[in-house]
C-alpha cells in the first residue's frame, strides 16, 4: 500500500519509520512518534492547532505529508520545553496572562508565535494580530493570547 | 478525514520530474506547496493514485535576474521567500506585497508561488500579478519546454493552459522602470481569507505626469484572473490628475461578465467591492508614481 | 479563623504546565493500540427513502473489520432516555435513532459504521459503501415545517411540531394593549450557528469480558450522565460501567449529551470484542455534530408616553433540527426569561419547536439567548419610535435596588441583580455620552458609527432536577496535603484552579497543597457536570462544605490535642495554633497521623480519618448573575464591514473567586457572540444541503477581527451559596450578539436601515444599503 520510508529529526531525535505515502505529518508525529501535542483540530489546514515547525519554519503539519519531513528538522510543542520542564517564555507567558481555557488551540499557537516572534522580535499589536490570525481558538477570544505575545515581545525574551 | 492511497514520487530533477508525469498520465498529479491540494485530498474531493512532489527539485527555486533586466522566479520558490528577498521591493514590487495577503505566514512557508499560478484559484492574488505584468511562463515536458505569455494563461476556473503532462517550471517578470507605482488593494471576510474582490495596480508617469503605461489586474471577479483592459486604454497618456479613482474603479469593473454569486455576496456586491478596490490600489499607485521624480531610481518599500 | 488567600486573586492556572508544553491528555491521544477506528457513511440527502444498501465491497478493503447498519446495532440500544428527560412516559419522546433505518431524515445522518485498523481504512471502506437513496422533498425552514401539506420529518408523527406553549388569553394583557399610548411590534430572527469547540467530539470503549466492564474514554461536559445512559443503552448496571473524561477541548453545550454515533461505539465494542474509537472530523462536527440557535421571536410592546413598558407579548419560534439533542429546546426558557432586566407588568408568551430535516439543536452557551436577542433589538426598536436615547429608555425601565425582591411577569423572582449598576458603569466605561457626540461630528462627515447596549439577567447556577447538586470530596492525606474530588470536572473553565483556591482558603492551607482530582466515574461522586453556567455556585459550594467540615474536625482535633478551646485556634498554611500563641500549634501532618494511626487519642466520640463529603445544592434554582454589554463600530459603506472598536462589558457574578478567570469566560462568550452576529453561519441550500461544513466556510473570528474587552465589576454577594458566587460562563454569548446587533443598527440609522435578521456579513449591510436606497457616500480610502 505505497509505503516509504522517512528519515527525519524530531526534537533532536532521529527517527526512522516506514509510513504510507498518504499518512501526514500530523498522524505521524501523533501515533508514530507518541508526539500527541500536536492537535487536529480541522485537518484542513485552517484551525492551526496541529503547528509545527520544520527547518525551523511554521507549517500546518496536516498539510504536510511524512514523507515530504525526509531529511528535516522538526520541531513540536514538546520540543519547546527545557527537559527540566521549563516552560518556553511563550508557554509561561501563556499561563501569566490566561491565555489559554481548554488548551486544544494552545499548542498551535505556541509554536507559530515562537516562530514569529523569532522572525520579528518586536511586533507591534497589530503586527501580532495578523501573525497569529492563522490560528483559531474558540474559548479566550483571543485577549489573553495577544497579551501573552505581547508581554514576551516586550520583554525581549522571544 | 484522511486522503485515499497514492504513490509518491519526489524527483530531483525537472527532468526526473516530467518524466514521471509522462510516464504516469491522468493518474498523477504535482504536489507543490500543497496548500491548497492537501485540504482537498483529504476532503476526497481529489483523488489521485500518484503525487509527484517538486519541492526536492533545486533548479525550481529561488530568485534570479535574467539577462534583458527581467527577473525570474523557480515555479517552487515559497511565498515566504518572496517576502523575505531583498531584491524583489526594487525589481517586481507587487510580489512582496501582495505575498503578506496569500493566507497566513505558516501557509506561506509552504506555499509556493508556481503551485498558486498552477491552481489558478480566481481569488488569488499571485495570478492577478501575473496577469497585470505581463508575465512569462515557462513550462517543461519531455517534449521540450515551452514559453507562454501570461495573457490566455488563465483559461477557466481552476485551469490554466498548462498540458496534462506538462510542469510549470519558472515566471519571468519584466522589471519596471521610470516613475513606477504600484498599489494592491483586496477585501476579505477575514484576515488571509480568499479576497472577495481585489486588484493588483502598476503605473508609470513620463515627466509630465501624463499616464505611460498602467496595468490593472482583478481577482475574486471572475472564473479566472482579469486584466481591466477598458480602463488600461482609457487613461494612456491622460494626465494623472484627470484619471479620478472612483470613476476607473467603474470602469474596471464595468463590463466584467461572469463574476460569481455565492454565499459571501452576489456578482453586483462583487463589482461594487472590486471598483472599491481598484480605487484604492489605483490611488496608492498613483501617489508613489508621483513621489518618484523624474530620472530616478524608485525605491519601492 | 481562615481568611481569603485565594478567593479573588489572579492565581494562575494548574492546568496550564501540561497544557502548554503538549502535555495534556485528550480522547484521541490515549494509547489505543488494538482499537478499531470507525468511519461513518452519512446520508447526503434531506429527506428520502433507502433503497438500496450494500457493504460488501467495504468489507473487502484492507483492513476494514465490519461494516455495522440499523439492522445490526439499532436493535441492540436497550433504553436511550437521559436523567435529563426521565424514563417514557405517555407524551411524545425526544426522537431518536442510531442508524438511519429505511430512510434519512438529514444530510449527515449516520448510515453505516465502518470499523478498521486506521481511520484511514475506515474511510476507504466508508467511501465504497452503497447506498442508494430515493430523494423526497424536505422541510428545511422553521416556517415550512408548520405550513399546511409540510411533508412530515418523522413520518409516524402527526405533524412537525416538536413542543408547544400555548397559555391562556389575557383579556387584561390586551386592555394594556389597547389603551397604551404606543404599541410596537417587530419580527426578530437569529440564524443558526454553533458550538464548535476545537477539539471535536471523541470516544474511546473498550468491553473487558473479564470483568464485565465496559470502559469508555469521552470527550464531555459530564462523565456521569454518560455512564447513567450508557449503562441503559447497554442494558448493564451502573456498576458495570467506567466513563473517564480526559483533558477536554471545548464543549459550550454541544457535548452535554452524546450523540448517536458516540452511542454506538460501545455497542460495537461488545459486539466485535475489541476497544472501538471515534474521532468525529471537522466536517463531520459541522455538518452533523449537532447545531444551535435559530429562531424567530415576533414581540409586541405596549409603552405609555414616558417610555415605560406596559406590557409584552412574545412569540417564539424555534428550529431543533431532526433529532435534537436532550433539553436542546429552549423555548420553555427563553420565553420564561423574556422579561429580563426590566419591570414589565403583564407579559404572554406563546412558543413552538419544530422538527426540520436538518441537523438536531444542541444546547449552546445561553441556549435560551434568544429572549435576550429579541427583547434588547427591541428595547432599540421602541426607543427609536420614542424618539429616546436607548440608554435612557433602559433606565427608565430597569429593576432597581428599590424593586428588589421583585417577581417578573413571567413568574421568576430576583432576590438580588444589580441591572441598573451595570449599565451606569458600563455606560460611564464606554463614554457613552461623549461617544454620541461625537457620533454626530462623525455623522456629519458621512461615516457610519453606532454604539449598541445589551442589558439582562442570566439564571446561573442552575440547579433543577438532574442539575439540582453536585458533590465533592476532600481528604487530608496522611502527609497532611490535600486533595478534593468533585463529581463536575473541567473542559475548560479552570476548575482545577477555582476549586483549589475556594479549598485552599477554607481548610487554611497553602494552594500548592491542594490538588483537585475530577473527571472519573470511579473516583468521582455522582453529579451532572458543567453547564448552565452552574459550576461556580454548585461546586465550589460542595467543595466548601466538605471542607468546613473537615477544618471543623481538625479545630476539634487540634483543641483536644492543644488543650484550647476551639474558637481560641488559628489555621493557616497548613497549621493550627492558638491564638497570640503561634508557637503553640500542631500542623496538618501531625494531625493527620493522630487522625488515621491513632484514633484512640482523639477527642471522644470523634470518628479517624480527615476526610469529608458533601452534596450541595444552592438555596434557589437559579442564581441570578446579571451583565451590561455595550459596543462601539463603524460600518465601512463601501464594503459593508462592520469594525468593531471598543467593547465594555459590566458585570456581577457575586464574590469572584478568580477574576482571570471570570474575565476570561466574558470574552470567550462575547467573541463567540460576536462571530455569531458578524461571520459564521451554517448555511442549508434549499434541499436541505449544509453548505458551511470546512473552516474554510464556516468563519469563525480570529485575532484580526476581535476588539479587546474591557472590563467593569460589580460583586454583589449572592444570598444563594456560601461563597456568595454567581455563575457567568454564559453571559458573554448571550450579551454579545445583541449589543453588536444594535451597534451595527445604530450606525446605519442615518441610512433608513434596521436588519433584523443576521448575519450581519457586508454583503447582506451593503444589500440592505442599496435596498433603502439612502444616500450611502462613497469614501475613498
Amino acid at each position: 500500500m505505497a509505503d516509504t520510508t522517512v528519515g527525519c529529526t524530531v526534537n533532536g531525535v532521529a527517527r526512522r519509520s516506514t509510513v504510507e505515502a498518504r499518512r501526514t505529518l500530523a498522524d505521524f508525529l501523533r501515533e508514530d512518534c507518541g508526539l500527541t501535542g500536536t492537535h487536529l483540530g480541522c485537518e484542513h489546514g485552517v484551525c492551526g492547532a496541529c503547528t509545527v515547525l520544520v527547518d525551523g519554519e511554521a507549517v500546518r503539519s496536516c498539510l504536510m505529508f511524512a514523507v515530504q519531513a525526509e531529511g528535516c528538522e522538526i520541531t513540536t510543542v514538546e520540543g519547546l520545553t527545557s527537559p527540566d520542564g521549563t516552560l518556553s517564555p511563550l508557554q509561561a507567558a501563556f499561563r501569566e496572562e490566561h491565555g489559554l481555557q481548554c488548551g486544544f488551540c494552545t499548542p498551535g499557537f505556541i509554536v507559530s508565535a515562537t516562530a514569529f516572534l523569532r522572525d520579528r522580535p518586536h511586533p507591534s499589536e497589530q503586527e501580532i494580530r495578523e501573525a497569529l490570525s492563522g490560528n483559531l481558538c474558540r474559548c479566550t477570544g483571543y485577549q489573553g493570547i495577544i497579551k501573552a505575545v505581547a508581554s514576551v515581545a516586550a520583554e525581549g525574551r522571544g | 478525514m484522511k486522503p485515499s492511497a497514492f504513490e509518491y514520487h519526489a524527483p530531483r530533477s525537472v527532468e526526473e520530474a516530467v518524466g514521471l508525469l509522462s510516464e504516469l498520465g491522468d493518474d498523477a498529479k504535482v504536489l507543490a506547496g500543497g496548500q491548497s491540494l492537501v485540504p482537498m485530498l483529504a476532503m476526497r474531493l481529489a483523488v489521485f493514485g500518484h503525487l509527484v512532489d517538486v519541492t526536492r527539485i533545486p533548479e525550481l527555486r529561488g530568485v534570479g535576474p535574467a539577462a534583458d533586466g527581467s527577473v525570474t522566479i523557480g515555479a517552487a520558490t515559497a511565498d515566504t521567500a518572496l517576502e523575505r528577498d531583498a531584491g524583489l521591493g526594487r525589481t517586481v514590487p507587487l510580489l512582496p506585497r501582495v505575498t503578506p495577503l496569500v493566507g497566513h505566514f505558516q501557509i506561506r512557508n509552504r506555499g509556493t508561488l508556481g503551485g498558486s499560478v498552477a491552481h489558478a484559484d480566481p481569488a488569488a492574488e499571485y495570478p492577478a500579478v501575473v496577469l497585470a505584468l505581463d508575465a512569462e511562463l515557462a513550462a517543461r515536458s519531455v517534449r521540450g519546454e515551452r514559453r507562454l505569455p501570461a495573457a490566455g494563461f488563465f483559461d477557466g476556473l481552476w485551469s490554466t493552459a498548462l498540458a496534462p503532462d506538462e510542469l510549470l517550471t519558472s515566471i519571468t517578470f519584466p522589471v519596471w522602470s521610470g516613475r513606477c507605482g504600484f498599489g494592491v488593494a483586496e477585501f476579505a471576510r477575514r484576515h488571509g481569507d480568499f479576497a472577495i474582490a481585489g486588484a493588483v495596480v502598476g503605473v508609470e508617469l513620463d515627466g509630465d505626469d501624463r499616464m505611460r503605461r498602467a496595468a490593472v489586474g482583478l481577482f475574486g471577479l471572475g472564473p479566472t484572473p482579469v486584466r481591466a483592459g477598458q480602463l488600461e486604454k482609457e487613461v494612456g497618456g491622460r494626465p494623472v490628475t484627470d484619471c479620478d479613482a472612483a470613476q476607473l474603479g467603474a470602469i474596471a469593473v464595468s463590463d466584467l461578465s461572469d463574476v460569481p454569486s455565492d454565499m459571501n455576496g452576489t456578482a453586483a456586491y462583487r463589482k461594487r467591492v472590486g471598483a472599491a478596490m481598484v480605487a484604492r490600489a489605483w490611488s496608492s499607485a498613483v501617489t508613489e508614481a508621483q513621489q518618484a521624480r523624474s530620472g530616478q531610481e524608485v525605491h519601492h518599500g | 479563623m481562615t481568611g481569603m488567600r485565594y478567593v479573588g486573586q489572579r492565581v494562575v492556572r494548574r492546568e496550564d504546565p501540561r497544557l502548554v508544553t503538549g502535555h495534556g491528555t485528550y480522547v484521541d491521544d490515549l494509547p489505543a493500540r488494538d482499537a478499531l477506528h470507525v468511519a461513518f457513511v452519512r446520508s447526503n440527502v434531506a429527506r428520502g427513502r433507502i433503497v438500496h444498501l450494500d457493504t460488501a465491497a467495504a468489507l473487502e478493503v484492507p483492513g476494514v473489520v465490519a461494516a455495522l447498519t440499523a439492522a445490526d446495532l439499532n436493535g441492540l440500544v436497550r433504553e436511550e432516555w437521559l436523567d435529563y428527560e426521565g424514563p417514557p412516559g405517555p407524551g411524545p419522546r425526544r426522537e431518536f435513532r442510531l442508524l438511519a433505518d429505511g430512510d434519512v431524515r438529514f444530510v449527515g445522518e449516520p448510515v453505516v459504521m465502518v470499523l478498521a485498523e486506521s481511520r484511514y481504512a475506515a474511510e476507504d471502506g466508508a467511501e465504497l459503501v452503497d447506498l442508494e437513496v430515493d430523494p423526497q422533498p424536505p422541510v428545511v425552514r422553521m416556517e415550512d415545517a408548520v405550513a399546511p401539506g409540510a411533508p412530515l420529518v418523522h413520518p409516524h408523527r402527526s405533524s412537525n411540531v416538536a413542543g408547544r406553549i400555548t397559555p391562556p388569553e389575557d383579556p387584561e394583557l390586551d386592555a394594556v394593549f389597547a389603551s397604551a399610548a404606543h404599541v410596537v411590534t417587530e419580527t426578530f430572527d437569529q440564524h443558526r450557528y454553533t458550538c464548535v469547540p476545537l477539539e471535536t467530539r471523541g470516544i474511546l470503549a473498550s468491553w473487558d469480558p473479564f470483568r464485565a466492564q465496559m470502559q469508555v474514554w469521552v470527550s464531555t461536559q459530564g462523565p456521569h450522565g454518560v455512564r447513567t445512559q450508557l449503562a441503559r443503552v447497554l442494558g448493564l448496571g451502573e456498576h458495570q460501567v467506567r466513563v473517564v473524561m480526559p483533558d477536554v477541548g471545548g464543549g459550550f453545550g454541544q457535548k452535554m449529551f452524546l450523540v448517536p454515533e458516540e452511542i454506538g461505539v460501545p455497542l460495537a465494542s461488545r459486539l466485535v470484542g475489541r476497544p472501538v474509537k471515534w474521532i468525529e472530523d471537522r466536517r463531520e462536527n459541522l455538518m452533523s455534530g449537532q447545531h444551535a440557535r435559530e429562531d424567530r421571536v415576533s414581540v409586541s410592546f405596549a409603552v405609555d408616553g414616558e417610555g415605560r413598558i406596559l406590557g409584552a407579548r412574545a412569540d417564539f419560534l424555534e428550529n431543533v433540527g431532526a433529532f435534537p439533542a436532550g433539553g436542546a429546546s429552549s423555548i420553555g426558557f427563553s420565553s420564561a426569561v423574556f422579561p429580563g432586566p426590566y419591570r414589565i407588568p403583564r407579559y404572554r408568551a406563546t412558543a413552538r419547536a419544530v422538527y426540520t430535516n436538518t441537523t438536531g439543536r444542541c444546547s449552546y452557551r445561553g441556549p435560551w439567548m434568544v429572549e435576550t436577542v429579541a427583547r434588547e433589538q427591541m428595547m432599540d426598536r421602541v426607543a427609536a419610535e420614542l424618539g429616546m436615547d436607548p440608554l435612557e429608555l433602559r433606565r427608565r425601565n430597569v429593576v432597581r435596588g428599590g424593586d428588589l425582591p421583585y417577581t417578573t411577569a413571567a413568574g421568576l423572582t430576583y432576590d438580588q441583580v444589580t441591572a441598573a449598576e451595570t449599565l451606569d458603569q458600563a455606560a460611564d466605561i464606554a463614554g457613552y455620552d461623549a461617544f454620541r457626540d461625537r457620533q454626530a461630528q462623525l455623522r456629519a462627515e458621512g461615516r457610519l458609527v453606532g454604539i449598541g447596549i445589551s442589558l439582562f439577567t442570566e439564571p446561573s447556577g442552575i440547579a433543577r432536577g438532574t442539575l439540582s447538586t453536585e458533590a465533592a470530596t476532600v481528604r487530608v492525606g496522611f502527609n497532611g496535603k490535600v486533595e478534593v474530588v468533585t463529581s463536575s470536572a473541567s473542559h475548560g473553565q479552570s476548575l482545577e484552579t477555582t476549586i483549589a483556591q475556594v479549598v485552599a482558603d477554607e481548610l487554611g492551607v497553602d494552594l500548592d497543597d491542594v490538588m483537585v482530582v475530577q473527571g472519573d466515574t470511579a473516583t468521582s461522586p455522582y453529579g451532572p457536570g458543567t453547564g448552565g453556567s452552574r459550576s461556580a455556585v454548585l461546586s465550589s459550594g460542595a467543595a466548601r462544605t466538605a471542607s468546613r467540615r473537615v477544618r471543623d474536625k481538625i479545630v476539634q482535633i487540634a483543641a483536644h490535642r492543644l488543650e484550647a478551646a476551639p474558637e481560641d485556634l488559628e489555621v493557616s498554611a497548613g497549621r493550627v495554633s492558638v491564638a497570640g500563641t503561634p508557637v503553640a500549634g500542631v500542623t496538618f501532618a501531625e494531625l493527620a497521623r493522630t487522625a488515621y494511626a491513632a484514633p484512640e487519642t482523639l477527642p471522644p466520640g470523634e470518628e479517624a480519618g480527615l476526610e469529608a463529603s458533601a452534596r450541595y445544592s444552592p438555596s434557589s434554582p437559579f442564581t441570578w448573575s446579571n451583565a451590561c454589554h455595550i459596543c462601539t463600530c463603524e460600518v465601512d459603506p463601501t464594503t459593508g464591514e462592520v469594525t468593531l472598536d471598543r467593547y465594555v462589558v459590566s458585570e456581577d457574578c457575586g464574590v469572584m473567586i478568580n477574576p482571570n478567570v471570570v474575565e476570561g469566560q466574558i470574552a470567550g462568550g462575547v467573541v463567540q457572540g460576536i462571530g455569531g452576529v458578524l461571520y459564521e453561519q451554517m448555511l442549508y441550500d434549499g434541499d436541505g444541503n449544509p453548505l458551511t461544513t470546512t473552516f474554510v466556510d464556516y468563519l469563525l473570528p480570529t485575532t484580526t477581527e476581535v476588539p479587546m474587552i474591557e472590563y467593569g465589576h460589580i460583586e454583589t454577594p449572592a444570598p444563594t451559596n456560601e461563597g456568595g458566587h454567581k455563575g457567568l460562563g454564559e453571559g458573554g454569548a448571550i450579551g454579545a450578539p445583541p449589543a453588536v446587533i444594535n451597534a451595527v443598527n445604530d450606525a446605519l440609522a442615518p441610512c433608513g436601515v434596521r436588519l433584523t435578521a443576521q448575519p450581519l456579513g457586508p454583503a447582506q449591510i451593503i444589500a440592505a444599503l442599496e435596498t433603502a436606497s439612502a444616500p450611502a457616500g462613497e469614501r475613498s480610502h
